[in-house]
């Protein structure tokens, strides 16, 4: 019974996933959905928030300079039925992320699925 | 063998599956109604179709709309019905065959279902800046959504906008309706009142309701602050705006709902914004996450990310 209920949780959670839009605040002009960039480094902060989960990144570019990344999620109510928590990343964790770059050349972009947390690949539930 | 050995094995046998065959089909049965799935205490994740597959819901209680309702719906292959982003579920603000539109457009012209504006309808439609998914939307610095600077959604937008959970709640003279979304409710008075003459407005209005039949309670709404937008694409409504609801319950797990918009000033007649739109009651225990909208993280969050990433291109 266990067993069952876990794999019935675990496909409700499957669906929500399918079923929340990225994004609600504004809409996909400021981002290029083309492209992905992959950042790299240790994390500054995590604010845990309503609009928007997001997380601050040291990233060294090509050259070698500390680049201040700002990486967005969804909000509190969809980052948590995908498995997410306040306690997720601590300043000083090395990641690896995959993100939507916005268009304008800053370093700010969203989440776009690969999240590696001092060498541990996040899974999101359901998936 | 001796015979009495065979017989006490076998008597043995016999009980234990007499004992366990009822677990057995227990498990494998379908829950006999919403209220017999276990979820963990603390919960907050809305049940969706595998785990209710095969329940036959029990005949819906006389005039009783108790319980945790499921507002955002199962997703058909897009997003929930619930999470209207790009304008109420009815009448989405985006272009043919694309759920999630670039934004940018003018106006609605190229929307396949359009809303039967009045002149000043649609006036007043442009002078709003949506800055979500539909069609006209725009970068968030350069958007009036009232929701950007955490301004109460008011009615009824809360059904229109992101419809998550609700609780409802009854007493002898009114109908609450919790809602998750901004952690806001509304009373319904169902004491026979009327509706008030020249109402002071406010953001949710003045509601009253009643039972049109044993499962259909119908709620008619006025007085609803002009501040306000109908729905994330910015439709707009007046003073005159009267909103009804009706909210049948279908069985003991289903509830339909129906929001009809007559705003004369801004259409030329009325329309469904949500037509026999789905909720789904929860099980016992469920938790309502809270969603509040804080203006200090707003306004971390827009200095961070909303303003930097539609500023101009960085060197």
């Amino acid at each position: 019974m266990r067993n069952k209920l876990g794999t019935i949780s675990l496909l409700v959670v499957g669906f929500l996933a399918a079923s929340f839009p990225l994004f609600a605040h504004h809409g996909n002009a400021s981002y290029d959905t083309e492209k992905t960039v992959t950042v790299k480094g240790a994390v500054t902060e995590y604010i845990w928030a309503n609009p928007h989960v997001f997380l601050k990144v040291d990233a060294k570019d090509e050259s070698g300079t500390t680049v201040h990344w700002v990486i967005e999620a969804q909000n509190i109510v969809a980052q948590s039925e995908l498995g997410w928590s306040n306690v997720m990343f601590k300043p000083g964790d090395q990641v690896v992320i995959d993100v939507t770059p916005v268009k304008n050349g800053r370093p700010i972009g969203r989440f776009r699925g690969r999240i590696v947390i001092n060498g541990q690949e996040f899974k999101p539930l359901g998936r | 063998m001796p015979k009495q050995s065979i017989l006490a094995i076998s008597t043995v046998a016999l009980v234990s599956l007499l004992t366990f065959l009822p677990a057995l089909r227990a498990q494998s049965a379908p829950p006999a109604s919403v209220d017999d799935i276990k979820v963990a205490t603390w919960n907050s994740v809305p049940l969706h179709k595998p785990a209710y597959a095969g329940i036959k819901p029990a005949p819906a209680p006389r005039r009783d709309l108790f319980g945790i309702w499921d507002a955002t719906g199962d997703a058909a292959g897009g997003a929930a019905p619930g999470i209207q982003n790009t304008g109420a579920h009815e009448y989405p603000a985006v272009l043919p065959g694309d759920n999630s539109p670039p934004g940018g457009e003018p106006d609605e012209s190229k929307i396949p279902r359009h809303l039967p504006y009045t002149a000043l309808g649609e006036a007043t439609l442009k002078a709003h800046k949506p800055t979500g998914m539909s069609v006209r939307s725009v970068p968030a610095v350069l958007g009036n959504d009232p929701l950007n600077v955490c301004d109460p959604p008011g009615f009824p937008r809360i059904e229109l906008y992101e419809f998550k959970i609700i609780e409802i709640a009854q007493t002898a003279d009114q109908v609450m309706v919790l809602n998750q979304m901004f952690r806001t409710w509304r009373t319904i008075w169902t004491d026979g009142r009327e509706l008030p003459k020249n109402p002071e407005p406010r953001w949710d209005g003045y509601s009253v309701g009643k039972w049109v039949d044993d499962y259909t309670f119908v709620v008619q709404t006025i007085g609803v602050d002009e501040r306000t937008w109908l729905d994330n694409a910015g439709r707009p409504h007046s003073s005159e705006l009267k909103v009804e609801e009706r909210f049948h319950r279908v069985d003991h797990d289903n509830m339909e709902l129906t929001v009809t918009i007559d705003d004369p000033k801004m259409y030329t007649e009325p329309w469904l914004a949500l037509n026999k739109f789905p909720l789904r009651l929860q099980p016992r225990g469920f938790d309502i996450r809270e969603m509040y909208c804080a203006p200090s993280d707003t306004s971390e969050y827009n200095k961070d990310i909303g303003d930097p990433s539609v500023a101009p291109e960085a060197k």
